[in-house]
C-alpha cells in the first residue's frame, strides 16, 4: 500500500513534467518527483514499513535494554539520500534563479515559447 | 597508493574553492590540477596494478583505479588542460576556472568510483557545474540551454536513484556487484539514468543542441570528457556483470549508427560534430574491453575539431565552401578529421582497429556502416577550401591547445602499435575512400534537413518514459 501511493508520487510528478506548460510548474513537478524517490528511500530504510524506530539504542537508568534484533530501521539509505536531498534543492535553487532572468523577457514563462524563442 | 588517491580526488575540489580565494591565480591553478591528474594517470599506467579501496566496510562504497580509468583520467587533463590554455588570454572571470576544476574532478571522480551513490553524487555535481559553465555567457538562450539540460539529467538521475535503492535492498550494499543479482527493475532504471546522462541512443537526443549551442571551450570539455562520465560506468557494468554485456553491445551499435545518420545529413558544424560524439561514443560501447584506448582518442580529437570549430568564420558548411579557410588552420582540422576517420599514423587507427577486433560478429556490419558514415561527414571538412591569407582569427593559445591534442593523438599510438598490418591498414583506406565516393557522388548534392522533433524538451522527457519500456524488455527477454 505505502509502496503503491509512493509510486503514485513519483509518476504524478513524472506526467507533470510532461504536461505542465508553465516552467515553474514544471520545476515544482520535479521536486513532486524526487519527493517520491526520497520517500521510496525512507520505506527501504524500514524494511517494508515493518521497522520505523531509529536505531538508536535504548538506555535505561544506565543499562542498555534489550533491542529486539531488526526492529529498527536501516540507517544506511536515510544517511545516503540525505544527500540526495541536498543536491536536490541546490539544484532547484538553481533551476529557480535562471527561471527569473528567463522570465523578464517571456513573462508567461511558457516553455514552449521559450523554446521557440530560444532554439536556432 | 591509497592516501595518494585519496588526496588526488580531495585536489580538485580543494584548489577550485582557492581560486576563488586568489582570483590572480586562476589560470595557474587550475593548470596545476589538471597536471596533477595527468601524473596520476600516468602513474596507474606505469603501475600496472588495480587498486581497490573500500572506504566505508560493508556497504560497497569502493574505489577502483586501473587501467581503464587511467585511460579516461589521462583524457580528461589533456582535454581540460588545453582548454586552460585556449581560454588564458580571454577575459574569463575566475568563476568560469573554478567550475572547470570542480568539473574535473566530479568527471575523475566518476572514472574511479565503484558504487552507486558516489556515482550518483559525482554525476549530479557535474550535472550543476556543467550547468554553470553552459549559462556562464549568461544570455537567454545560454540559460534556456542549461535550463533544458539540468532539468533532463535530474530526471534522469532521480529515476537512477530508484535503480540504486533497488540494487540496495536486494543486496544491502551499494557496489557495482550488487546489480547481477538485483531485480530487473532495478538493472532498467539504472541504465535509463546512465543512457540519458551519457548520451547513449535516442535518449541522447539532448545532446546535440547543449553542445552546440554552448561557448566553444565549453563545448570542448562537455564533448570530450563529460559526456563519458556516464558511458564509463555502464563500461564497467558490462565487465563486471556478463548478464548486461549484450545490452550495452546493442545500445553501442544503436547509438552508433543513429549518430552518424543524423551527422551525414548535417549542414552545421558544431552540430555535426555534436552528432559525431554520440556516434563515438556508441564505438566507446561496442567493445567495451576496449573502450578506455577509444575513449581517450576521442575526447582528444572531438575537443580538438570544437576548439577548431570555433575559429571558422561562419558555422555553415555551404557557406564555408564560399569563404576560404586559412590553410594553417585546415591542416590541423584535417589531421583531426583524419584520425577520427580512422587513418593510420594517427591513434583513431589503433583505437579502430582495436575496437574492431573485439566486437562480436553481430556487431561487425553495424560498426563498419558507422565507421562508412564517419568517413562520409568528416570529408565535408577535408574538402573545405583554404589558402594561406584565408580568414580565422586565432590567437597564439589555439596553437598550444592544438599541440598538446594532436600531439597526444600521434604520442598515443604508441599503445597499440601492433596495428600497424598490412591488412589493418588497407581496411580503413578502402572505407575512407569508399566514403569520399559516396560524399562526392551523393551526400554533397544531397540537402535534406532531417526534423528535429525529438530535440524538443517535451518530447525529450517522453522519450525517456519509452526508453523505460525497452530497457524492461531487453533485461527481462
Amino acid at each position: 500500500m505505502l509502496e503503491a501511493c509512493i509510486f503514485a508520487t513519483i509518476l504524478c510528478g513524472f506526467f507533470g513534467i510532461i504536461l505542465k506548460k508553465n516552467l515553474v510548474m514544471k520545476i515544482i513537478s520535479m521536486d513532486v518527483m524526487s519527493t517520491g524517490v526520497i520517500a521510496y528511500y525512507v520505506l527501504i530504510a524500514s524494511r517494508k514499513g515493518e521497522a520505523l524506530f531509529t536505531p538508536i539504542i535504548p538506555v535505561e537508568n544506565g543499562i542498555i535494554s534489550h533491542v529486539e534484533n531488526g526492529a529498527y530501521s536501516d540507517p544506511v539509505p536515510q544517511a545516503v539520500i540525505l544527500t540526495a536531498i541536498v543536491i536536490g534543492f541546490s539544484i532547484q535553487a538553481l533551476m529557480l534563479v535562471g527561471v527569473m532572468k528567463l522570465a523578464r523577457d517571456h513573462p508567461t514563462l511558457e516553455s514552449s515559447e521559450i523554446e521557440k524563442h530560444n532554439t536556432p | 597508493m591509497s592516501t595518494l588517491t585519496i588526496a588526488w580526488i580531495a585536489l580538485p575540489l580543494f584548489v577550485g574553492f582557492s581560486i576563488y580565494l586568489f582570483p590572480r591565480l586562476d589560470r595557474y591553478l587550475a593548470l596545476g590540477v589538471a597536471l596533477a591528474s595527468a601524473g596520476y594517470a600516468s602513474y596507474l599506467f606505469v603501475a600496472q596494478s588495480t587498486l581497490t579501496l573500500p572506504l566505508l566496510d560493508s556497504f560497497g562504497v569502493t574505489l577502483i583505479a586501473d587501467e581503464m580509468s587511467a585511460f579516461f583520467i589521462v583524457t580528461n587533463a589533456l582535454v581540460t588542460s588545453a582548454v586552460i590554455i585556449y581560454c588564458w588570454h580571454t577575459n574569463k572571470t575566475a568563476f568560469f576556472f573554478t567550475q572547470m576544476i570542480i568539473l574535473h574532478g566530479c568527471v575523475n571522480a566518476a572514472f574511479v568510483c565503484a558504487d552507486f551513490i558516489s556515482l550518483y553524487v559525482a554525476l549530479e555535481v557535474i550535472s550543476i557545474a556543467a550547468f554553470l559553465l553552459i549559462a556562464y555567457p549568461r544570455t537567454n538562450r545560454s540559460i534556456w540551454v542549461g535550463l533544458r539540460y539540468l532539468l533532463i539529467s535530474n530526471v534522469a538521475m532521480l529515476f537512477y536513484l530508484m535503480g540504486a535503492g533497488l540494487v540496495y535492498q536486494a543486496n544491502y550494499s551499494f557496489a557495482y556487484e550488487g546489480l547481477s543479482n538485483a531485480p530487473i527493475e532495478a538493472i532498467a532504471l539504472i541504465f535509463l539514468g546512465l543512457l540519458s546522462k551519457g548520451g547513449i541512443f535516442v535518449s541522447g537526443l539532448w545532446l546535440p543542441l547543449t553542445h552546440s549551442e554552448s561557448e566553444t571551450p565549453v563545448s570542448a570539455l562537455l564533448s570530450g570528457v563529460v559526456v563519458k562520465a556516464g558511458v564509463f560506468p555502464l563500461m564497467r557494468f558490462a565487465l563486471m556483470v556478463p548478464e548486461v554485456d549484450p545490452i550495452v553491445r546493442i545500445f553501442g551499435v544503436g547509438t552508433a549508427v543513429l549518430g552518424v545518420g543524423y551527422a551525414v545529413f548535417e549542414k552545421d558544424t558544431k552540430r555535426m560534430l555534436a552528432f559525431h560524439t554520440i556516434s563515438q561514443l556508441g564505438f566507446v560501447l561496442a567493445a567495451p574491453e576496449v573502450g578506455g584506448f577509444y575513449g581517450l582518442t576521442h575526447g582528444l580529437v572531438k575537443s580538438a575539431l570544437f576548439l577548431i570549430a570555433g575559429t571558422l568564420p561562419s558555422r555553415n558548411l555551404k557557406e564555408l565552401h564560399h569563404k576560404p579557410i586559412n590553410t594553417s588552420i585546415w591542416i590541423a582540422l584535417v589531421i583531426a578529421s583524419f584520425s577520427i576517420s580512422g587513418f593510420p599514423l594517427l591513434s583513431g587507427f589503433g583505437a579502430k582497429v582495436l575496437t574492431m577486433k573485439n566486437l562480436l560478429p553481430w556487431q561487425v556490419i553495424g560498426m563498419n556502416i558507422a565507421a562508412l558514415g564517419t568517413a562520409i561527414s568528416f570529408a565535408k571538412f577535408i574538402f573545405l577550401p583554404h589558402n594561406p591569407q584565408g580568414e580565422g582569427n586565432v590567437k597564439p593559445s589555439f596553437w598550444l591547445a592544438m599541440i598538446i591534442l594532436i600531439g597526444g593523438l600521434i604520442l598515443a599510438n604508441a599503445v597499440y602499435y601492433e596495428a600497424y598490418t598490412v591488412k589493418n591498414i588497407v581496411k580503413p583506406l578502402v572505407t575512407i575512400a569508399l566514403g569520399w565516393l559516396a560524399y562526392f557522388l551523393i551526400f554533397k548534392r544531397l540537402a535534406i534537413k532531417l526534423p528535429r522533433m525529438l530535440e524538443q524538451f517535451d518530447h525529450l522527457i517522453g522519450l525517456m518514459s519509452l526508453m523505460l519500456l525497452l530497457l524492461f524488455g531487453m533485461v527481462f527477454a
